[in-house]
């Protein structure tokens, strides 16, 4: 058991502090040593000066020696003794790693977790939208209107105007080639069938999902933060029905309609090309546009806007729910549920594709 | 009596059109424990912003190291607000960041130490406050009471000799508030730290107090001791003092 002595200087501050920790740094510290500091000639200290000396005893307690403060008195005993609890080893947490079976296993489960919250949150909504008003256990319809407002009404512009320039570019692409074969006139049938079966449908649902799908979930990840759905489910009312099933209703009313509007506003910009740029007779285009547009395929474009509306408000409400910690996962969560709604939206898009273009026509 | 620390003149301000505070006025002195009380709604943290710069007041003034706080511009504003630490009512820590690294923050952007001694110093700031193994937490893992604490020790990080602290002992437990003014006190007196502080707990105005200002309705109604308060002829002082509940809650309506 050997013992090292080392004097601290009258003021313990920044400068000081990092000499005597220089010095115990380039001693011979190890194992049974004790370290002894003496305070005997300090007068004052700072925090700075303190900070050095929870270095010293992070390098002292890391060679298992001990390390020993005597001879302080007055204020620095008083601002020691403050300090003394960051002297002490700091209590070793380490986290045994993980194996590959571990986290397979835990990802795994997480996953199923999901799914099965999901699939509740899923059951619940359309309970509550569909069955539970029709067995007079009440809906919000109050709400269903401000909603409608908020989804449908304040989207009109954006979603004509996506449509309508989606509708110029495919135009401008299409008479290129087709001038080889002089088939412009046909340009307009592909635009009136790319748009009812499926340009309105996805370019709408994209842009819904990026501004009610991403509203959605950040209203109710702040929600759930901010303990407003603890207070909900307190007062005893169905989160749920309360929150979940108006918004629902009111997507599945509006996203037709947009998509109604979308595909008007696409078939618009196919024409602007074709009657300003390809030179055709509004009549003779109009007539062409129309010859084109087939039931089938309005049926099947409509059809997809139900799973559409249902998945960007379940997936945001899920994401919303699903939100821990405050500000940053309230960001992290609707960035969650906006990239699952565009997955979701091309992956439900190839199944109708599938379905009704190769299994059914 | 020596220079005051930080003080306040006329300060008159507004939210939208309701006036806040009205021609407040006060001085707090180094190494002084300022306790600013009065009932919900007077306009107390109101205040406190402003002595921080992080409102524009109407008119008055706001001296502080010879500064006028409300005719400065950003960067002038910024680098004075480094040496005032704010501890917020309801902790203000960033939630993506662990609780270490909440600490560090200040340090590591103007600090000026050592890279080195980073960790040591936020090891013992969160000592001081208890929190000495809880730095790797995140603020989401942490009770109330822990989040005020680990909030005050953000508010020490860079040694600021002026400290602001936003109702200390709201929603903590007796215990724990009353480590709390332990911790205040002990901090003035070994780090010479001076501290404004919102509050009204009564038994923690009565121990850390060196002097009070009540305000009412956006008036300063009373500056002075505690045992000057105790013995106010202000009615309203005593009323708080005596804990005495108004005739109709409705009357304070304003």
């Amino acid at each position: 058991m050997s013992e090292l002595r080392v004097a601290c200087p009258d003021t313990l501050d920044h400068e000081s502090g990092r000499t005597l920790w220089e010095n115990v740094y380039q001693r011979d510290v190890s194992r049974n040593t004790t370290l002894v500091v003496d305070f005997s000639a300090t007068e004052r200290m700072d925090s700075l000066g303190g900070a050095w000396l929870v270095k010293i005893a992070e390098h002292v307690g890391k060679r298992k020696a001990v390390l020993k403060l005597v001879g302080q008195s007055g204020q620095v005993a008083e601002l020691l003794d403050m300090v003394e609890p960051a002297l002490q080893p700091a209590s070793s947490r380490s986290k045994a790693r993980a194996g590959f079976l571990e986290t397979l296993g835990e990802r795994t489960l997480s996953v199923l977790e999901e799914s099965r919250d999901f699939a509740e949150l899923c059951v619940d909504a359309v309970y509550w939208t569909i069955i539970a008003p029709l067995e007079g256990r009440g809906f919000r319809w109050n709400i269903l209107i401000d909603e409608i407002h908020e989804m449908g009404v304040r989207a009109i512009k954006i979603v004509c105007l996506m449509n309508f320039l989606l509708g110029l570019i495919i135009a401008m692409l299409m008479a290129k080639q087709s001038e080889a074969y002089g088939i412009s006139i046909f340009v307009a049938d592909i635009v009136m069938i790319g748009f009812a079966r499926e340009l309105a449908a996805i370019m709408t649902a994209v842009v819904v999902s990026a501004r009610t799908g991403a509203a959605i979930a950040a209203e109710i990840a702040t929600m759930k933060v901010q303990e407003e759905i603890d207070a909900l489910r307190g007062m005893g009312l169905n989160v749920n029905q309360f929150l979940v099933a108006p918004k629902l209703l009111a997507l599945l009313l509006v996203l037709p309609c947009l998509v109604a509007l979308g595909i008007v506003s696409g078939v618009a910009g196919g024409a602007l090309w074709g009657i300003a740029v390809l030179g055709f007779q509004p009549s003779i285009w109009f007539t062409q546009t129309l010859n084109s547009a087939y039931t089938e395929d309005l049926v099947q474009g409509f059809l997809k806007t139900i799973i559409f509306a249902l998945g960007i408000v379940l997936i945001g409400c899920h994401n919303g729910f699903r939100v821990s910690g405050g500000s940053r996962g309230v960001g992290l969560m609707t960035t969650r549920a906006v990239v699952m709604d565009i997955f979701m939206l091309i992956t439900c898009d190839i199944v109708f594709a599938a379905v009704f273009y190769y299994i059914l026509g | 009596m020596s220079k005051p620390l930080i003080e306040v003149h006329n300060l008159v301000t507004h939210y939208g059109e309701t006036l806040i505070l009205d021609r407040v006025s006060c001085a707090v002195h180094p190494g002084e424990i300022f306790v600013i009380i009065g009932g919900s709604g007077c306009g107390k943290t109101t205040l406190l912003r402003h002595m921080c710069g992080l409102l524009q007041a109407t008119s008055g003034s706001i001296v502080y190291k010879d500064r006028d706080l409300t005719l400065l511009d950003e960067d002038e504003l910024a680098t004075l607000q480094r040496t005032i630490g704010i501890a917020f009512q309801s902790s203000g820590l960033f939630n993506s960041m662990t609780v270490g690294d909440n600490v560090a923050l200040p340090i590591r952007e103007y600090g000026n130490v050592d890279e080195r001694l980073i960790d040591s110093i936020v090891r013992m700031k969160l000592s001081f406050v208890g929190l000495g193994d809880s730095g790797h937490l995140m603020p989401s893992e942490l009770s109330g009471g822990m989040r005020k604490r680990a909030g005050l020790a953000r508010a020490i990080a860079l040694d600021p000799p002026l400290v602001y602290f936003d109702e200390p002992s709201a929603g903590l437990d007796p215990i724990m508030a009353a480590g709390l003014d332990e911790l205040i006190l002990d901090m003035r007196d070994l780090l010479g730290l001076t501290f404004v502080i919102v509050t009204h707990e009564l038994d923690s105005i009565r121990k850390v107090a060196d002097r009070i200002m009540m305000l009412d309705r956006g008036q300063a109604i009373f500056t002075g001791t505690v045992t000057e308060a105790e013995n106010s002829d202000v009615p309203r002082v005593r009323q708080l003092f005596e804990r005495r509940p108004d005739e109709f809650i409705a009357q304070r309506n304003f």
